[in-house]
């Protein structure tokens, strides 16, 4: 499980919720863009609001600050920065008083401010409204030094900033401020403050540590004039009044004992919040028609210019990120809770089981956030713990265990070298999909790489294990692994030609050892000229998301496409960005609505017909747009699967598929007739509408069959009196399947409907005696 | 989490193939996961064949199927 130190630097690596330029660009933390979506969105008093949460002697802050923000708006460069002083100025003079802090008698300690300037006056603010007793000892009157370094401050604005402090228990004593005053005040007051501004025995800005702004003993010091690169000294209100917030912090440590350094990283103004700017219209600032003052309307208008500020760039591009309504960190918080949870409800099981692991987040994200590591992870911890979900890849499982087992896995060495015991230096691995969809293209590839290539060439069918580490099941997958090496041990470890991005992936994890090549890159090897070929003119190209960093295999396939004539027209993120058909990763089991809505997605982004090298793509996206595998425009292969293209076979035909090729294969090259027992046929008639609402809930052909056939055995059946159709229920596995048929006059059955769940009830399968609490099958 | 309690087939007059007896609301276990359900569902009140409706099996025991996974 994952360490909270671990969580910490993942969640570090999305800055979404970092703060934006404007904010960090603020002494005083200001958060500029909720105070500009308040006022675009008409909620002028909410705006005012956040004015007085963040600043220290709003009326007086807003009248003079310097706004450094302007400079850092990502809108300077698109319109003009947004107009926040003005904005704020206007606010402020809309707005009553929006808040009200409570008074609270003060505390025993006490602070002494030395010099009325915005930096003492800030600190004074600060620590008073935390309940200490304040001390401001100025020369001249209480207003005169403000006034003098800020000639455009009202001075009705300041006397009413001061007489709001006074009720916070800030006095204001006139005297000549010089280091017998300091003296006298370090020993009278728990804690002092020197205000630069207005006390020439203050040490200089680069004499103290930034991060206190700690003279010595109980003394900090800030509100020292700044200079320009050449030399003019000026002074920055929102930098001073920053120092004074600052100090006000360690005079507060002081004041109570705290360490004055610990836990102040987010003081530390970092710009982390990455905001892609592409598409973002330019639109020009919007200039108070009066010359001075905004109108509300102006007012609105300007503040709707505003960008706001964020990333989301991994969430824009991906149908599971949206789903939740979230983005990486806040997902990895809630793994890292949902791995916590020792009683309760997992409620991040869904966020786990949602994502592809296609790994498009990593490569898109400027801090390279990765999902799929974070999902992969979550998952095979929650295996180890016995707390995964039991439903959300069983199906997926057991489709792995069909394609790597005895009915439909086969191996044949080639023929020509197999009878005097050799072994064929290369090894064709179709891959579990291509082989239940395309068998008959597979044959055809076969037969070419015997011809085509030197060496000889074996064929093995089988599951490449991905699905066992797609759904965190390490030790299933390890234990495939130890079968797949077996089986490329036995056949002299040859060079693999795999046709399957997910294929080549889990094979170099089971066989580092191996030469894993992909078939396409082979291809372009061996046919060096233009093929003809009966294809679309020009094609997007999609790049399976298992092959997102391998770079051969793409330029191998669009190789190929030139040398069939196709002209490839990239389409939006293609080669490492590109996007998911939503078959990895699980995701078609777990969350059919997710993996509907990223093929749906990427589909929508080809302008063109589409060309795939991973089966699973092609047939994700044949449902959607017009979509063709390498196999359907090769000259070895394209013939054999005349017309497949546009079909998807289902879930049963797929299953079917393989046990055909393994038939067909083993009796062209081995001369064997198929060794499967055969079961008397039964006649199941299945309405296509039917046969639809099967695949969505998983339900096969063969499962129906078993169903009838089991039924009919026993007869616990029930019959509808009005009708006469026939209902049962079988349950092979974890899985009830109910069946509702007619009995046909040839012997035959014709299925009405078909249902399942999981759940048992005693007397609801038969037989009702051997029903016993289910255990999980995959634990 | 609790099912509603009773539940009749969606549609049609079901009776036991095997007994010929139309079917009864008699009360049985549901079962998933370590734990266990009071229904009460159209049964054979001779062998105790039950039914399990359509509707029940892909609303409420659905429902109640990814709840305890999720536990």
């Amino acid at each position: 499980m994952l360490e909270q130190s671990q969580l910490h630097v993942i969640e570090a690596r999305c800055t979404q919720e970092a703060a934006p330029r404007c904010r960090t660009a603020c002494p005083l933390d200001m958060d500029v863009r909720s105070f500009l979506e308040c006022l675009a969105a008409g909620k002028l008093r909410d705006a005012r609001k956040l004015l007085e949460r963040h600043l220290p002697l709003p009326g007086v802050m807003c009248a003079v600050c310097d706004h450094p923000c302007e400079n850092a708006c990502l809108r300077r460069d698109l319109g003009g920065s947004l107009a926040v002083s003005a904005l704020e100025k206007f606010c402020m003079k809309a707005v009553p008083v929006q808040t009200k802090p409570l008074v609270r008698p003060p505390k025993g300690q006490k602070l002494a401010v030395l010099g009325a300037g915005l930096a003492g006056l800030t600190a004074a603010f600060d620590i008073s409204h935390k309940g200490f007793a304040v001390t401001v000892y100025h020369e001249g009157e209480k207003e005169d030094a403000l006034l003098a370094a800020f000639p455009v401050l009202e001075k009705s604005a300041l006397d009413e900033e001061l007489r709001a402090l006074e009720k916070f228990h800030v006095r204001f004593v006139p005297a000549a401020l010089d280091e017998s005053l300091l003296v006298q005040c370090a020993g009278e007051y728990g804690a002092v403050f020197v205000d630069a501004s207005t006390c020439s025995f203050a040490p200089g800005e680069e004499e103290l540590d930034g991060v206190t702004l700690l003279w010595k003993d109980n003394i900090c010091c800030g509100g020292w004039e700044k200079s320009t690169p050449t030399g003019a000294r000026y002074a920055s209100s929102s930098a001073q009044a920053g120092e004074g917030r600052k100090a006000g912090i360690t005079l507060q440590r002081i004041l109570t004992g705290v360490s004055l350094v610990a836990a102040r990283e987010g003081e530390i103004r970092q710009d982390r919040l990455h905001t892609p700017l592409e598409g973002i219209a330019p639109c020009a600032r919007i200039l108070p028609a009066s010359g001075d003052a905004y109108t509300e309307e102006e007012a609105r208008k300007e503040a709707d210019r505003c960008i706001r500020c964020s990333c989301m760039q991994c969430v824009k591009e991906c149908p599971f990120l949206q789903k939740y309504k979230e983005f990486p960190r806040v997902y990895a918080r809630k793994l890292y809770n949902n791995a916590s949870v020792v009683r309760g409800t997992r409620t991040a099981n869904v966020i786990m089981n949602g994502c592809a692991l296609c790994g498009q987040c990593e490569v898109i994200c400027p801090e390279h956030f990765s999902m799929a590591d974070l999902c992969l992870q979550a998952r095979q911890d929650a295996v180890e713990r016995d707390v995964m979900p039991v439903s959300a890849h069983e199906f997926a499982l057991e489709d792995m265990a069909q394609a790597s087992g005895q009915e439909s896995a086969f191996l044949v060495e080639d023929p020509a070298l197999a009878a005097e015991g050799g072994h064929g230096a290369r090894m064709f691995f179709p891959g579990c999909q291509l082989a239940a969809s395309r068998g008959e293209q597979v044959l055809a590839m076969y037969r070419y790489l015997r011809e085509a290539l030197p060496g000889g060439v074996s064929l093995y069918s089988s599951c490449c294990g991905i699905p066992a580490y797609w759904a965190g099941r390490e030790a299933l997958f390890n234990e495939h692994a130890a079968t797949l090496r077996n089986a490329w041990e036995e056949c002299g470890r040859p060079e693999i030609l795999a046709a399957c991005s997910s294929c080549m992936s889990a094979l170099k994890k089971a066989l580092p050892e191996a030469t894993v090549t992909s078939l396409w890159e082979k291809l372009d090897d061996i046919m060096p000229g233009p093929f003809s070929s009966t294809t679309p003119e020009s094609m997007n190209v999609q790049d399976p998301c298992g092959a997102r960093h391998d770079e051969a295999w793409q330029k191998a396939v669009r190789s190929l496409a030139a040398k069939a004539g196709i002209q490839v027209k990239e389409a939006k993120r293609s080669g490492n960005e590109s996007a998911c058909c939503g078959y990895g990763g699980l995701v078609w089991n777990a969350q059919p609505d997710v993996a509907d809505s990223m093929a749906k997605k990427r589909a929508d982004e080809f302008s063109l017909p589409v060309l795939t090298s991973c089966i699973m793509c092609q047939d994700r996206f044949a449902r959607e747009t017009q979509s063709l595998h390498l196999f359907d425009i090769l000259p070895q292969t394209a013939r054999a699967g005349a017309d497949l293209a546009q079909s998807s076979p289902g879930l049963s035909a797929r299953r079917a598929g393989r046990v055909a090729l393994k038939e067909k294969a083993l009796e062209e090259f081995l001369g064997q007739k198929s060794a499967q027992a055969q079961q008397s046929a039964l006649l199941l008639r299945i309405p296509d509408d039917v046969q639809q609402a099967m695949e969505r809930r998983y339900i096969l052909r063969q499962d129906a069959e078993e169903a009838v056939r089991g039924i009919e055995g026993t007869g616990a059946k029930f019959i509808n009196r009005e009708n006469g159709h026939v209902l049962g229920s079988w349950r092979p596995r974890n899985v009830t399947f109910w069946v509702e048929y007619t009995a046909d006059d040839d012997g035959g059955f014709t299925l009405v409907n078909a249902w399942c769940h999981r759940m048992v009830v005693a007397g609801a399968i038969q037989p009702a005696e051997k029903v016993v609490m289910e255990e999980r099958v995959h634990a | 989490m609790s099912l509603e309690p009773n539940f009749t087939p969606d549609s049609g007059d079901w009776a036991c193939a095997r007994c010929g007896a139309p079917l009864e609301q008699i009360k049985v276990q549901a079962l998933y996961m370590h734990s266990a359900f009071a229904v009460i569902l159209p049964r054979c009140p001779s062998c105790g064949l039950t039914l399990i409706p359509q509707s029940l099996a892909e609303g409420k025991m659905a429902e109640v199927e990814a709840l305890l996974e999720d536990k």
